[in-house]
């Protein structure tokens, strides 16, 4: 079994930022995880929206490198949403409360409708 | 060594890791490869990993006020339909017990940043006990290994 390293891709269509997440974010790489999103987000973004389905585990770790960049997505008035989430993962919101504070969509599609609304 | 004694061990795994945050990709892994062997459904495999970054991030961020190399040590036990997760640093003593639960109800500006690692370790696990005792801290955890669901298996 060979563990899985963090990967994470962007691209912007329309102030649309869009993130790939793949691997497992916890304590020795969140951090990083979290400055990759500050670097890759502009202020001119008008959404955000992170494609989960390759993220195979988060820690609380990763769980707070989200909230971080939730927070800081609020205050500049970009919207933020995650799609495509495995049942260990919409546990592990669900249990921290972040499904409260983040949006959570079931698709790309979902999540790209959401912001038309 | 006993032919009952190999079954046995069968159903242990134990390991060192260093207070390298690095190493908890190693121990996830581990568990990864032991609760594979034991058909332990995702999702319980997912809950002890989970629990076990948690309690290492912990110890390693928090617990040792040297720069020097420590062990820690994992146990992960299984007896029937219970998994029972053991590990023991030399690091300073925590009081789990204090930590305020945080409020999952919070809005996204009131929401504190972090105070998540040890309730969320509580939320998966069915047990959680720490000790302190002779100079190390001591976590036990249990959790049932639950049904597999078919593409589990």
């Amino acid at each position: 079994m060979q563990t899985e390293i963090l990967k994470l891709k962007t691209e912007r269509e329309d102030d649309i930022l869009s993130a790939r997440v793949g691997g497992r974010i916890d304590g020795s790489n969140a951090a990083r995880f979290e400055e990759m999103l500050r670097s890759a987000i502009e202020e001119s973004d008008r959404a955000v929206i992170m494609d989960f389905e390759q993220l195979l585990y988060i820690s609380s770790a990763g769980l707070r490198a989200v909230l971080v960049t939730a927070k800081s997505l609020w205050k500049q008035g970009t919207t933020f949403a995650l799609y495509s989430l495995s049942d260990q993962l919409r546990g592990a919101f669900a249990s921290s409360g972040f499904d409260r504070v983040v949006r959570i969509h079931g698709s790309r599609r979902e999540a790209l409708d959401s912001l038309e609304e | 060594m006993s032919v009952s004694d190999d079954t046995r061990n069968d159903h242990l795994l134990h390991f060192t890791v260093v207070n390298d945050l690095r190493e908890i990709a190693v121990a996830a892994d581990r568990i990864d490869e032991f609760c594979s062997v034991h058909g332990i459904p995702t999702a319980t495999a997912y809950a002890v990993n989970l629990s076990v970054d948690e309690l290492l991030t912990n110890t390693i961020s928090y617990g040792y006020e040297d720069s020097e190399e420590h062990r820690i040590d994992l146990k992960i036990r299984r007896d029937g339909d219970v998994l029972t997760i053991e590990i023991t640093d030399d690091g300073i003593e925590f009081a789990p017990d204090s930590a305020k639960d945080p409020d999952t109800a919070a809005s996204i500006e009131d929401r504190p940043i972090g105070g998540l690692g040890i309730f969320l370790t509580r939320q998966m696990m069915d047990s959680f006990d720490y000790r302190r005792d002779g100079g190390r801290n001591i976590v036990t955890l249990t959790k049932k290994t639950g049904t597999a669901s078919p593409e589990n298996q």
